[in-house]
Protein backbone atom coordinates (compact mmCIF):
# COMPACT_ATOMS: atom_id res chain seq x y z
CA UNK A 1 0.00 0.00 0.00
CA UNK A 2 1.24 3.49 -1.17
CA UNK A 3 2.65 5.49 2.48
CA UNK A 4 0.55 8.15 3.32
CA UNK A 5 0.35 11.39 5.28
CA UNK A 6 -1.94 10.82 8.13
CA UNK A 7 -4.04 12.99 10.75
CA UNK A 8 -5.05 11.52 13.83
CA UNK A 9 -6.81 13.62 16.21
CA UNK A 10 -7.43 12.11 19.35
CA UNK A 11 -7.73 12.86 22.98
CA UNK A 12 -7.53 9.56 24.47
CA UNK A 13 -4.07 8.24 24.76
CA UNK A 14 -4.78 4.58 24.35
CA UNK A 15 -7.10 5.44 21.36
CA UNK A 16 -4.09 6.74 19.84
CA UNK A 17 -1.64 4.01 20.76
CA UNK A 18 -4.37 1.67 18.84
CA UNK A 19 -4.40 4.06 15.94
CA UNK A 20 -0.66 4.24 15.75
CA UNK A 21 -0.59 0.33 15.50
CA UNK A 22 -3.17 0.27 12.78
CA UNK A 23 -1.32 2.65 10.87
CA UNK A 24 1.95 1.64 10.95
CA UNK A 25 3.91 2.27 7.12
CA UNK A 26 2.67 5.20 7.03
CA UNK A 27 3.71 8.95 7.64
CA UNK A 28 1.22 9.29 10.89
CA UNK A 29 0.85 13.12 13.10
CA UNK A 30 -1.49 12.78 16.11
CA UNK A 31 -3.34 16.19 17.60
CA UNK A 32 -4.40 15.76 21.44
CA UNK A 33 -6.76 18.00 21.36
CA UNK A 34 -8.45 20.86 19.40
CA UNK A 35 -5.29 23.24 19.33
CA UNK A 36 -3.33 21.34 18.51
CA UNK A 37 -5.14 19.67 15.79
CA UNK A 38 -6.12 23.27 14.25
CA UNK A 39 -2.04 23.78 14.74
CA UNK A 40 -1.45 20.77 13.01
CA UNK A 41 -4.00 21.58 9.87
CA UNK A 42 -2.69 24.94 9.76
CA UNK A 43 1.21 23.48 9.26
CA UNK A 44 0.52 20.74 7.10
CA UNK A 45 -2.06 18.83 4.35
CA UNK A 46 -2.06 15.45 5.35
CA UNK A 47 -4.10 13.33 2.73
CA UNK A 48 -6.29 11.61 5.45
CA UNK A 49 -7.58 13.47 8.56
CA UNK A 50 -9.46 11.25 11.28
CA UNK A 51 -11.10 13.57 13.83
CA UNK A 52 -12.28 12.14 16.73
CA UNK A 53 -15.69 13.68 17.76
CA UNK A 54 -15.53 14.06 21.57
CA UNK A 55 -12.30 15.60 22.19
CA UNK A 56 -12.47 16.16 26.25
CA UNK A 57 -13.19 19.29 26.78
CA UNK A 58 -15.97 18.90 27.91
CA UNK A 59 -17.77 19.62 24.54
CA UNK A 60 -18.83 15.93 23.65
CA UNK A 61 -18.36 17.46 19.81
CA UNK A 62 -16.09 19.50 19.32
CA UNK A 63 -14.38 17.72 16.74
CA UNK A 64 -17.39 18.71 14.51
CA UNK A 65 -16.05 22.15 14.17
CA UNK A 66 -12.26 20.56 13.04
CA UNK A 67 -14.48 19.14 9.84
CA UNK A 68 -14.70 22.32 7.69
CA UNK A 69 -11.07 23.20 8.50
CA UNK A 70 -10.14 19.98 7.50
CA UNK A 71 -12.00 19.97 4.32
CA UNK A 72 -11.63 23.01 3.25
CA UNK A 73 -8.11 21.61 2.68
CA UNK A 74 -9.40 18.93 0.66
CA UNK A 75 -8.08 16.15 3.32
CA UNK A 76 -10.21 13.10 3.01
CA UNK A 77 -12.01 13.52 6.48
CA UNK A 78 -12.98 11.13 8.48
CA UNK A 79 -14.41 11.32 11.35
CA UNK A 80 -14.73 8.83 14.33
CA UNK A 81 -16.67 8.55 17.31
CA UNK A 82 -18.35 6.16 19.80
CA UNK A 83 -21.71 7.89 18.62
CA UNK A 84 -23.67 6.48 15.89
CA UNK A 85 -26.57 8.64 16.16
CA UNK A 86 -28.13 9.70 12.65
CA UNK A 87 -27.88 13.37 13.83
CA UNK A 88 -24.19 13.44 14.59
CA UNK A 89 -23.36 11.48 11.55
CA UNK A 90 -25.77 13.70 9.51
CA UNK A 91 -24.27 16.42 10.69
CA UNK A 92 -20.69 15.54 10.34
CA UNK A 93 -21.23 15.13 6.39
CA UNK A 94 -22.91 18.32 5.86
CA UNK A 95 -20.17 19.55 7.54
CA UNK A 96 -17.77 18.21 4.86
CA UNK A 97 -16.67 14.83 6.48
CA UNK A 98 -16.42 12.45 3.26
CA UNK A 99 -16.22 8.81 5.72
CA UNK A 100 -17.96 8.10 9.46
CA UNK A 101 -17.01 5.21 11.41
CA UNK A 102 -18.70 4.75 14.84
CA UNK A 103 -16.06 3.12 17.24
CA UNK A 104 -16.08 -0.89 17.15
CA UNK A 105 -13.53 -2.61 15.18
CA UNK A 106 -10.55 -0.41 14.72
CA UNK A 107 -8.80 -2.32 12.60
CA UNK A 108 -11.59 -3.82 10.32
CA UNK A 109 -12.89 0.10 10.30
CA UNK A 110 -9.13 1.87 9.45
CA UNK A 111 -8.44 -0.75 6.86
CA UNK A 112 -11.29 -0.24 4.82
CA UNK A 113 -11.09 3.56 5.15
CA UNK A 114 -7.77 3.74 3.76
CA UNK A 115 -9.07 1.29 1.03
CA UNK A 116 -11.30 3.20 0.18
CA UNK A 117 -9.67 6.18 0.08
CA UNK A 118 -6.92 5.23 -2.29
CA UNK A 119 -9.45 3.68 -4.44
CA UNK A 120 -10.83 6.66 -4.58
CA UNK A 121 -7.59 8.71 -5.15
CA UNK A 122 -6.86 6.05 -7.86
CA UNK A 123 -10.30 6.15 -10.05
CA UNK A 124 -9.87 9.37 -11.66
CA UNK A 125 -6.75 8.50 -12.78
CA UNK A 126 -7.59 5.27 -13.62
CA UNK A 127 -10.88 6.84 -15.63
CA UNK A 128 -8.99 9.10 -17.81
CA UNK A 129 -6.34 6.59 -18.36
CA UNK A 130 -8.51 3.78 -19.77
CA UNK A 131 -11.20 5.58 -20.90
CA UNK A 132 -9.09 8.03 -23.22
CA UNK A 133 -5.93 7.71 -23.73
CA UNK A 134 -5.44 3.20 -23.22
CA UNK A 135 -8.95 1.97 -24.11
CA UNK A 136 -9.62 -1.28 -22.09
CA UNK A 137 -11.75 -2.74 -19.61
CA UNK A 138 -9.96 -5.88 -19.58
CA UNK A 139 -9.11 -6.12 -15.46
CA UNK A 140 -6.08 -7.80 -16.19
CA UNK A 141 -4.61 -5.41 -19.14
CA UNK A 142 -5.33 -2.66 -16.71
CA UNK A 143 -3.59 -4.57 -13.99
CA UNK A 144 -0.44 -4.89 -15.94
CA UNK A 145 -0.60 -1.01 -17.17
CA UNK A 146 -1.11 0.03 -13.62
CA UNK A 147 1.81 -2.06 -12.57
CA UNK A 148 4.18 -0.71 -15.29
CA UNK A 149 3.21 2.67 -14.49
CA UNK A 150 4.04 2.17 -10.56
CA UNK A 151 7.51 2.53 -13.16
CA UNK A 152 6.96 5.46 -14.97
CA UNK A 153 9.69 7.99 -12.93
CA UNK A 154 12.34 5.57 -12.65
CA UNK A 155 14.90 5.17 -15.22
CA UNK A 156 14.11 1.60 -16.05
CA UNK A 157 14.03 0.39 -19.46
CA UNK A 158 10.73 -1.33 -20.85
CA UNK A 159 9.89 -3.72 -23.17
CA UNK A 160 6.63 -3.63 -24.93
CA UNK A 161 5.94 -7.13 -26.43
CA UNK A 162 1.98 -7.63 -28.48
CA UNK A 163 1.18 -7.84 -31.72
CA UNK A 164 0.61 -5.28 -34.07
CA UNK A 165 -2.01 -3.19 -33.80
CA UNK A 166 -2.24 -3.55 -29.81
CA UNK A 167 -1.11 -0.17 -28.65
CA UNK A 168 2.27 -0.62 -27.98
CA UNK A 169 3.20 2.51 -29.18
CA UNK A 170 0.07 4.46 -27.01
CA UNK A 171 1.40 2.98 -24.04
CA UNK A 172 5.19 3.74 -24.03
CA UNK A 173 3.75 7.66 -24.82
CA UNK A 174 1.75 7.04 -21.59
CA UNK A 175 4.58 5.99 -19.71
CA UNK A 176 6.55 8.74 -21.00
CA UNK A 177 3.47 11.09 -19.84
CA UNK A 178 3.07 10.21 -16.50
CA UNK A 179 7.45 9.60 -16.06
CA UNK A 180 7.80 13.66 -15.50
CA UNK A 181 10.79 13.56 -17.93
CA UNK A 182 11.43 16.98 -18.70
CA UNK A 183 12.76 16.19 -22.31
CA UNK A 184 10.53 15.02 -24.96
CA UNK A 185 9.26 11.76 -26.03
CA UNK A 186 11.05 10.55 -29.28
CA UNK A 187 9.80 7.42 -31.65
CA UNK A 188 11.46 5.76 -33.78
CA UNK A 189 10.43 2.70 -36.31
CA UNK A 190 13.51 0.44 -36.77
CA UNK A 191 12.51 -1.68 -39.37
CA UNK A 192 11.49 1.41 -41.39
CA UNK A 193 15.22 2.41 -42.11
CA UNK A 194 17.64 0.72 -43.69
CA UNK A 195 21.07 0.19 -41.50
CA UNK A 196 23.13 3.40 -42.16
CA UNK A 197 20.07 5.39 -41.99
CA UNK A 198 18.71 4.17 -38.83
CA UNK A 199 22.42 4.84 -37.91
CA UNK A 200 21.46 8.77 -39.34
CA UNK A 201 18.57 8.66 -37.72
CA UNK A 202 20.09 7.76 -34.20
CA UNK A 203 23.09 8.82 -33.70
CA UNK A 204 22.74 12.18 -35.83
CA UNK A 205 25.88 13.40 -38.70
CA UNK A 206 27.85 16.27 -39.32
CA UNK A 207 27.38 18.16 -42.71
CA UNK A 208 29.03 16.40 -45.50
CA UNK A 209 29.16 12.93 -43.24
CA UNK A 210 27.98 10.82 -46.25
CA UNK A 211 26.87 11.90 -49.66
CA UNK A 212 23.68 13.26 -49.52
CA UNK A 213 23.97 15.04 -45.92
CA UNK A 214 24.01 18.73 -46.79
CA UNK A 215 23.40 20.13 -43.63
CA UNK A 216 24.33 18.44 -40.13
CA UNK A 217 20.87 17.15 -38.57
CA UNK A 218 20.54 16.07 -34.49
CA UNK A 219 19.69 12.61 -34.07
CA UNK A 220 17.45 10.41 -32.19
CA UNK A 221 19.11 10.01 -29.32
CA UNK A 222 20.41 13.87 -28.56
CA UNK A 223 16.83 14.66 -29.34
CA UNK A 224 15.59 12.12 -26.36
CA UNK A 225 17.59 14.36 -23.92
CA UNK A 226 16.26 14.13 -20.20
CA UNK A 227 13.42 12.29 -22.21
CA UNK A 228 12.31 8.86 -23.30
CA UNK A 229 13.33 7.13 -26.75
CA UNK A 230 10.80 4.56 -27.80
CA UNK A 231 12.84 1.84 -30.33
CA UNK A 232 9.55 0.46 -32.32
CA UNK A 233 9.99 -3.25 -33.89
CA UNK A 234 13.47 -3.38 -31.95
CA UNK A 235 13.68 -6.94 -32.99
CA UNK A 236 14.50 -5.70 -36.33
CA UNK A 237 17.70 -4.28 -35.66
CA UNK A 238 20.78 -5.42 -37.04
CA UNK A 239 23.68 -6.92 -34.77
CA UNK A 240 26.25 -3.96 -35.68
CA UNK A 241 22.96 -1.51 -34.55
CA UNK A 242 22.51 -3.05 -31.63
CA UNK A 243 26.45 -3.15 -30.81
CA UNK A 244 26.81 0.73 -31.39
CA UNK A 245 23.19 1.76 -29.79
CA UNK A 246 24.28 -0.76 -26.36
CA UNK A 247 27.40 1.54 -25.93
CA UNK A 248 25.35 4.48 -26.12
CA UNK A 249 22.65 3.34 -23.71
CA UNK A 250 25.73 2.07 -21.72
CA UNK A 251 27.75 5.08 -22.04
CA UNK A 252 24.76 7.96 -22.04
CA UNK A 253 27.44 9.39 -25.00
CA UNK A 254 27.91 8.82 -28.51
CA UNK A 255 29.72 10.37 -32.00
CA UNK A 256 27.28 11.88 -34.30
CA UNK A 257 28.03 10.44 -38.22
CA UNK A 258 31.27 12.54 -39.54
CA UNK A 259 31.84 14.19 -35.96
CA UNK A 260 34.92 13.67 -33.63
CA UNK A 261 32.86 15.03 -30.83
CA UNK A 262 31.08 12.53 -28.50
CA UNK A 263 27.34 14.03 -27.59
CA UNK A 264 25.89 13.34 -24.50
CA UNK A 265 22.28 12.35 -23.70
CA UNK A 266 20.20 11.40 -20.94
CA UNK A 267 17.40 8.88 -22.32
CA UNK A 268 15.18 6.48 -21.03
CA UNK A 269 14.80 3.46 -23.40
CA UNK A 270 11.29 2.19 -24.04
CA UNK A 271 11.22 -0.40 -26.55
CA UNK A 272 8.89 -2.78 -28.53
CA UNK A 273 8.65 -5.50 -30.57
CA UNK A 274 5.86 -8.11 -31.59
CA UNK A 275 8.88 -10.60 -32.15
CA UNK A 276 10.11 -13.40 -29.52
CA UNK A 277 13.33 -11.74 -28.45
CA UNK A 278 14.53 -15.05 -26.66
CA UNK A 279 14.21 -17.11 -30.09
CA UNK A 280 16.37 -14.04 -32.02
CA UNK A 281 19.00 -14.68 -29.35
CA UNK A 282 18.86 -18.30 -29.64
CA UNK A 283 19.00 -17.94 -33.65
CA UNK A 284 21.92 -15.18 -32.71
CA UNK A 285 20.37 -12.18 -33.90
CA UNK A 286 19.69 -10.47 -31.04
CA UNK A 287 22.57 -9.87 -28.52
CA UNK A 288 21.80 -11.58 -25.03
CA UNK A 289 23.47 -8.45 -23.47
CA UNK A 290 21.87 -6.08 -26.09
CA UNK A 291 18.56 -7.74 -24.20
CA UNK A 292 19.84 -7.06 -21.02
CA UNK A 293 20.00 -3.72 -21.31
CA UNK A 294 16.18 -3.19 -22.90
CA UNK A 295 14.12 -5.21 -20.83
CA UNK A 296 13.95 -4.25 -17.27
CA UNK A 297 10.40 -4.00 -17.20
CA UNK A 298 8.30 -6.17 -19.08
CA UNK A 299 4.71 -6.00 -20.39
CA UNK A 300 3.29 -8.00 -22.56
CA UNK A 301 0.16 -6.63 -24.57
CA UNK A 302 -2.51 -9.61 -25.46
CA UNK A 303 -4.11 -8.93 -28.80
CA UNK A 304 -7.74 -8.16 -29.04
CA UNK A 305 -9.11 -11.44 -29.59
CA UNK A 306 -7.97 -11.73 -26.03
CA UNK A 307 -9.71 -9.04 -24.20
CA UNK A 308 -12.75 -9.11 -26.65
CA UNK A 309 -14.64 -7.09 -24.00
CA UNK A 310 -12.54 -4.00 -25.23
CA UNK A 311 -14.55 -4.06 -28.98
CA UNK A 312 -17.41 -2.38 -27.98
CA UNK A 313 -15.75 0.21 -25.70
CA UNK A 314 -12.94 1.02 -28.74
CA UNK A 315 -16.16 1.29 -31.24
CA UNK A 316 -17.71 3.58 -28.87
CA UNK A 317 -14.13 5.61 -28.85
CA UNK A 318 -13.61 5.36 -32.20
CA UNK A 319 -16.95 6.71 -33.13
CA UNK A 320 -17.49 9.56 -30.21
CA UNK A 321 -16.94 12.60 -32.07
CA UNK A 322 -19.03 11.22 -35.20
CA UNK A 323 -22.38 9.48 -35.98
CA UNK A 324 -23.70 7.37 -33.50
CA UNK A 325 -24.29 3.93 -34.33
CA UNK A 326 -26.32 1.27 -33.07
CA UNK A 327 -25.43 -2.77 -33.62
CA UNK A 328 -28.12 -5.65 -34.30
CA UNK A 329 -27.91 -7.90 -31.16
CA UNK A 330 -26.24 -10.76 -33.67
CA UNK A 331 -24.14 -7.68 -35.31
CA UNK A 332 -22.69 -7.34 -31.81
CA UNK A 333 -22.38 -11.18 -31.54
CA UNK A 334 -20.17 -10.92 -34.52
CA UNK A 335 -18.17 -8.46 -33.82
CA UNK A 336 -17.25 -10.12 -29.96
CA UNK A 337 -16.57 -13.16 -31.96
CA UNK A 338 -14.54 -11.91 -34.76
CA UNK A 339 -10.56 -12.49 -34.24
CA UNK A 340 -8.98 -9.10 -35.34
CA UNK A 341 -6.17 -10.36 -36.47
CA UNK A 342 -4.93 -6.62 -37.11
CA UNK A 343 -5.97 -5.84 -33.34
CA UNK A 344 -6.92 -2.43 -32.62
CA UNK A 345 -5.45 -0.60 -36.11
CA UNK A 346 -8.35 -3.19 -38.25
CA UNK A 347 -10.89 -2.27 -35.72
CA UNK A 348 -10.10 1.35 -36.54
CA UNK A 349 -10.43 0.62 -40.17
CA UNK A 350 -13.42 -0.94 -39.28
CA UNK A 351 -15.39 1.86 -38.08
CA UNK A 352 -13.78 4.04 -41.14
CA UNK A 353 -15.53 2.09 -43.28
CA UNK A 354 -18.34 1.90 -41.33
CA UNK A 355 -18.72 5.48 -40.62
CA UNK A 356 -18.24 6.61 -44.02
CA UNK A 357 -21.02 3.81 -45.56
CA UNK A 358 -23.65 3.60 -43.15
CA UNK A 359 -26.41 5.14 -41.07
CA UNK A 360 -27.88 4.53 -38.13
CA UNK A 361 -28.90 0.53 -37.57
CA UNK A 362 -25.50 -1.66 -38.27
CA UNK A 363 -26.90 -5.39 -39.13
CA UNK A 364 -25.02 -8.59 -39.41
CA UNK A 365 -25.15 -8.31 -43.35
CA UNK A 366 -23.72 -4.82 -42.91
CA UNK A 367 -20.45 -6.55 -40.40
CA UNK A 368 -19.94 -9.71 -42.13
CA UNK A 369 -19.90 -7.41 -45.88
CA UNK A 370 -17.29 -4.64 -43.92
CA UNK A 371 -15.30 -7.34 -42.57
CA UNK A 372 -14.68 -9.05 -45.44
CA UNK A 373 -13.62 -5.82 -47.52
CA UNK A 374 -11.24 -4.64 -44.37
CA UNK A 375 -9.63 -8.63 -44.82
CA UNK A 376 -9.25 -8.53 -48.61
CA UNK A 377 -7.36 -4.93 -47.91
CA UNK A 378 -4.82 -6.06 -45.32
CA UNK A 379 -3.94 -9.14 -48.00
CA UNK A 380 -3.04 -6.72 -50.55
CA UNK A 381 -6.25 -6.84 -53.16
CA UNK A 382 -7.59 -3.11 -53.51
CA UNK A 383 -4.10 -2.19 -52.65
CA UNK A 384 -3.25 -3.26 -55.98
CA UNK A 385 -4.68 -1.70 -58.95
CA UNK A 386 -6.08 -3.54 -62.04
CA UNK A 387 -3.71 -1.36 -64.12
CA UNK A 388 -0.17 -2.47 -62.53
CA UNK A 389 -1.39 -6.04 -62.08
CA UNK A 390 -1.89 -5.85 -66.09
CA UNK A 391 1.50 -4.01 -66.57
CA UNK A 392 3.18 -6.13 -64.21
CA UNK A 393 2.44 -9.70 -66.05
CA UNK A 394 3.68 -7.32 -68.76
CA UNK A 395 6.54 -5.75 -68.34
CA UNK A 396 7.74 -8.00 -65.17
CA UNK A 397 7.20 -7.18 -61.71
CA UNK A 398 10.73 -5.75 -60.97
CA UNK A 399 9.71 -2.90 -64.11
CA UNK A 400 6.97 -1.81 -62.47
CA UNK A 401 7.91 -1.94 -58.75
CA UNK A 402 10.82 0.36 -59.96
CA UNK A 403 8.40 2.73 -61.67
CA UNK A 404 5.71 2.47 -58.51
CA UNK A 405 9.47 3.48 -56.30
CA UNK A 406 10.25 6.22 -59.05
CA UNK A 407 6.67 7.82 -58.87
CA UNK A 408 6.03 8.37 -55.54
CA UNK A 409 9.95 9.85 -55.35
CA UNK A 410 9.23 12.09 -57.90
CA UNK A 411 5.74 13.14 -56.26
CA UNK A 412 8.04 13.51 -52.86
CA UNK A 413 10.19 15.83 -54.31
CA UNK A 414 7.46 17.99 -56.11
CA UNK A 415 5.65 18.18 -52.91
CA UNK A 416 8.90 19.52 -51.50
CA UNK A 417 10.18 21.75 -53.98
CA UNK A 418 12.86 19.38 -54.90
CA UNK A 419 14.40 19.18 -51.15
CA UNK A 420 16.10 16.13 -51.37
CA UNK A 421 16.70 15.58 -47.14
CA UNK A 422 12.64 15.96 -46.86
CA UNK A 423 12.04 13.39 -49.08
CA UNK A 424 14.58 11.16 -47.60
CA UNK A 425 12.64 11.57 -44.16
CA UNK A 426 9.24 11.45 -45.13
CA UNK A 427 10.04 7.99 -47.32
CA UNK A 428 12.04 6.78 -45.06
CA UNK A 429 14.46 5.49 -47.42
CA UNK A 430 18.36 5.11 -47.98
CA UNK A 431 20.18 7.83 -49.64
CA UNK A 432 21.26 5.12 -52.22
CA UNK A 433 17.81 4.66 -53.05
CA UNK A 434 16.89 7.90 -53.87
CA UNK A 435 19.74 8.45 -56.16
CA UNK A 436 19.61 4.95 -58.09
CA UNK A 437 15.75 6.32 -58.37
CA UNK A 438 16.54 9.98 -59.71
CA UNK A 439 19.09 8.27 -62.19
CA UNK A 440 16.18 6.24 -63.59
CA UNK A 441 13.72 9.18 -63.81
CA UNK A 442 16.83 10.93 -65.73
CA UNK A 443 17.43 8.18 -68.07
CA UNK A 444 13.74 7.85 -68.44
CA UNK A 445 13.70 12.04 -69.27
CA UNK A 446 16.29 11.43 -71.62
CA UNK A 447 14.99 8.47 -73.27
CA UNK A 448 11.69 10.48 -74.05
CA UNK A 449 12.73 13.64 -75.13
CA UNK A 450 14.86 11.52 -77.47
CA UNK A 451 12.08 10.14 -78.91
CA UNK A 452 9.86 13.45 -78.71
CA UNK A 453 13.07 14.47 -81.26
CA UNK A 454 12.73 11.58 -83.67
CA UNK A 455 8.93 11.79 -83.72
CA UNK A 456 9.46 15.64 -85.25
CA UNK B 1 -33.19 16.76 34.94
CA UNK B 2 -34.61 14.33 32.57
CA UNK B 3 -32.61 16.63 29.63
CA UNK B 4 -29.75 16.25 31.68
CA UNK B 5 -29.86 12.62 32.38
CA UNK B 6 -29.91 11.97 28.65
CA UNK B 7 -26.87 13.91 27.24
CA UNK B 8 -25.13 12.19 30.16
CA UNK B 9 -26.49 8.89 29.41
CA UNK B 10 -25.25 9.80 25.50
CA UNK B 11 -21.74 10.79 26.99
CA UNK B 12 -21.81 7.50 28.99
CA UNK B 13 -22.35 5.69 25.76
CA UNK B 14 -19.84 7.22 23.92
CA UNK B 15 -17.24 6.83 26.55
CA UNK B 16 -18.18 2.77 27.19
CA UNK B 17 -17.88 2.45 23.26
CA UNK B 18 -14.97 3.93 22.72
CA UNK B 19 -13.10 2.81 25.79
CA UNK B 20 -14.28 -0.93 25.13
CA UNK B 21 -13.49 -0.54 21.83
CA UNK B 22 -9.52 0.46 22.33
CA UNK B 23 -9.43 -2.02 24.83
CA UNK B 24 -9.95 -4.35 22.71
CA UNK B 25 -8.14 -3.64 20.20
CA UNK B 26 -5.13 -2.54 22.34
CA UNK B 27 -5.44 -6.62 24.15
CA UNK B 28 -5.60 -8.14 20.88
CA UNK B 29 -1.99 -5.77 20.52
CA UNK B 30 -0.74 -7.52 23.53
CA UNK B 31 0.49 -10.97 22.18
CA UNK B 32 2.70 -9.52 19.95
CA UNK B 33 4.31 -7.25 21.90
CA UNK B 34 7.62 -6.95 23.49
CA UNK B 35 8.10 -6.35 27.17
CA UNK B 36 8.56 -2.72 26.91
CA UNK B 37 5.63 -2.05 24.55
CA UNK B 38 3.57 -4.29 26.57
CA UNK B 39 3.99 -2.08 29.63
CA UNK B 40 3.67 0.76 28.16
CA UNK B 41 0.36 -0.39 26.53
CA UNK B 42 -0.89 -2.12 29.36
CA UNK B 43 -0.22 1.28 32.08
CA UNK B 44 -2.59 3.43 28.92
CA UNK B 45 -5.19 0.66 29.40
CA UNK B 46 -5.57 0.49 32.83
CA UNK B 47 -5.88 4.24 32.61
CA UNK B 48 -8.12 4.01 29.94
CA UNK B 49 -10.41 1.43 32.58
CA UNK B 50 -10.15 3.75 35.40
CA UNK B 51 -11.50 6.49 33.51
CA UNK B 52 -14.42 4.56 32.15
CA UNK B 53 -15.02 3.41 35.73
CA UNK B 54 -15.12 7.08 36.59
CA UNK B 55 -17.51 7.81 34.30
CA UNK B 56 -19.39 4.86 35.26
CA UNK B 57 -19.32 5.81 38.63
CA UNK B 58 -19.99 9.47 38.14
CA UNK B 59 -23.40 8.62 35.97
CA UNK B 60 -24.47 6.27 38.83
CA UNK B 61 -23.92 8.74 41.46
CA UNK B 62 -25.72 11.58 39.31
CA UNK B 63 -28.33 9.76 37.35
CA UNK B 64 -28.82 6.37 38.45
CA UNK B 65 -32.42 5.90 39.59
Amino acid sequence: MAKLSILVIEDDPLARRVMAEHLSGHDVRFAADAKAARSALDSSSPSICFVDLSLGDGDTNSGLDLIPLAAAKGIYTVVMSGHDSEKFVERAYVLGCSDFYSKGNVQADVGRILAKFLERRERPKDGRLFAERFITEDPATRASIRDTLKYASSDLPVLILGPSGTGKTSLARIIHDSSDRPGEFVAINCSAYAEDLLEAELFGYRKGAFTGAADSRKGKLLLADKGTLFLDEIGSMSLKMQTKLLKAIEERSFFPLGSDRAETSQFRVISATLEDLQSLIKAGRMRFDFFQRIHGLTIELKPLAQRNCDVLPLLAYFTRAGRKLSFTADAKERLLGYDWPGNIRELRKFVYLLVTGHEGRVTLKDVNHLLTNSRSGESGKGFVMAEQFRLAKELGLHEVTDRFVDTIIAMSLAENGGKRTQVLKDLRISTRLLYVSLERNGRYLRRRSSDERKSR
Amino acid sequence: MSGNRDEALSKLIHDVNSKCASLREAAAMLPTANSHDSQALLALMVQAADALAASLGKFKREHAV
